[in-house]
């Protein structure tokens, strides 16, 4: 089994990015592989805690949650996040917050890395 | 190096998919990229078919667009995330998303 | 001790998007990595322009006067102070009827050693077969 580092820089609401980020990290660690899942930029939208699922937008704490509680490692970018007036206050449990080397630093020990740019 | 491209739109901002020659190449066609799997504008295919290259349409993407897999070109295997997953690992060394 | 080498390729135009000045802050982070990773481990990240990407390497951008924002350029010369590999598409440059001297190429008012490589596509081709993983923004 390997590991598979994911970045993702599009936002919660609009493109599917992080929708389709997600859903990869589901499937890479349904195939018992590691997923390591960094946002950055607007993508730092999907550490907001308390996201009501309307239908018309992309909700994905659900399915996060319960990603993080089979291993997914998901971190977003302090900077971006504060940047954004998301402070730790409204970021969901378990989501980590670091400078961007974390994600370089994840670089180091992944198989594969699939870097899904912004908007 | 054997490299898989994931292309997600129709009309593609950029034109770094024709630059890129990896010895070995996967075009990954997913979110409105599957379009060029499916669509024939003015009766002909998408130029995108024609590269050097194995093509893959995601599954869910076609049919949350409402397209069906029986209209996908020849060329085009049909595959899920799972699918994805695998090529990524087994099948090719380094990923683009563009 | 073992170097994981990454390729940054930046192919879209500046301020329009946040991809151009995300690829060199993060590219920039590659100096703190080390407090991640085992002694004698690291990462590099060596950064190509092409395509409309190399519009992010005009020089005499006033985005600071603008928008109160580092610009693009600024963050091309903190990426060569750090000492980071820059090519920029020799070809691209001249479709856009650019020269070598539209073009930032270094940061000596800074004390950086590193200059902005202007080279052919199959130069960055040849590059981008050497990096262990690729990212393009």
């Amino acid at each position: 089994m390997g590991k598979l580092t994911i970045g993702c820089f599009a936002s919660l609401v609009g493109s599917l990015n992080l929708d389709f980020a997600v859903k990869l990290s589901a499937a890479a660690i349904e195939k018992g592989h590691t997923v390591d899942l960094w946002v950055s930029g607007n993508g730092t939208m999907l550490s907001i805690k308390d996201q009501r699922p309307f239908k018309d937008y992309s909700h994905l704490e659900k399915p996060l949650k319960e990603l993080m509680a089979k291993g997914l490692t998901v971190t977003a970018c302090e900077a971006c996040a504060e940047a954004r007036g998301y402070n730790k206050d409204v970021t969901m449990e378990g989501f980590k917050r670091h400078s961007m080397d974390w994600y370089l630093a994840s670089t180091f020990s992944a198989d594969r890395v699939l870097h899904i740019g912004g908007e | 190096m054997k490299l898989a491209v994931f292309v997600s739109d129709y009309r593609m901002t950029v034109d770094t998919l024709d630059r890129l020659s990896p010895e070995k190449m996967g075009i990954i066609l997913v979110q409105n990229g599957v379009y060029h799997a499916t669509l024939k504008e003015n009766g002909t295919p998408s130029a995108l078919l024609n590269k050097s290259a194995e093509f893959y349409a995601l599954k869910e993407d076609l049919e949350t667009r409402g397209l069906d897999a029986s209209n996908v070109d020849s060329k085009v295997k049909v595959i899920t995330l799972g699918d994805v997953v695998d090529l990524i690992f087994n099948d090719y060394e380094k990923t683009a998303w563009i | 001790m073992a170097t994981t080498k990454l390729g940054f390729i930046v192919q879209r135009p500046p301020y329009k998007s946040e991809n151009p000045k995300l690829a060199l802050t993060h590219a920039i982070a590659t100096q703190s990595v080390e407090v991640y990773l085992n002694e004698g481990d690291t990462v590099t990240a060596d950064i190509a322009f092409i395509g409309d990407g190399v519009l992010n390497c005009k020089k005499d951008q006033k985005a600071m006067d603008y928008y109160g924002l580092t610009s693009t350029e600024q963050h091309i010369k903190m990426a060569l102070l750090v000492d980071i590999n820059i090519w920029v598409c020799k070809e691209d440059v001249e479709k856009f009827g650019l020269s070598e001297d539209d073009l930032v190429l270094d940061a000596e008012e800074f004390g950086a050693d590193m200059t902005v490589n202007v080279v052919p596509y199959s130069e960055i081709s040849k590059k981008m077969e050497e990096m262990n993983h690729l990212l393009f923004f």
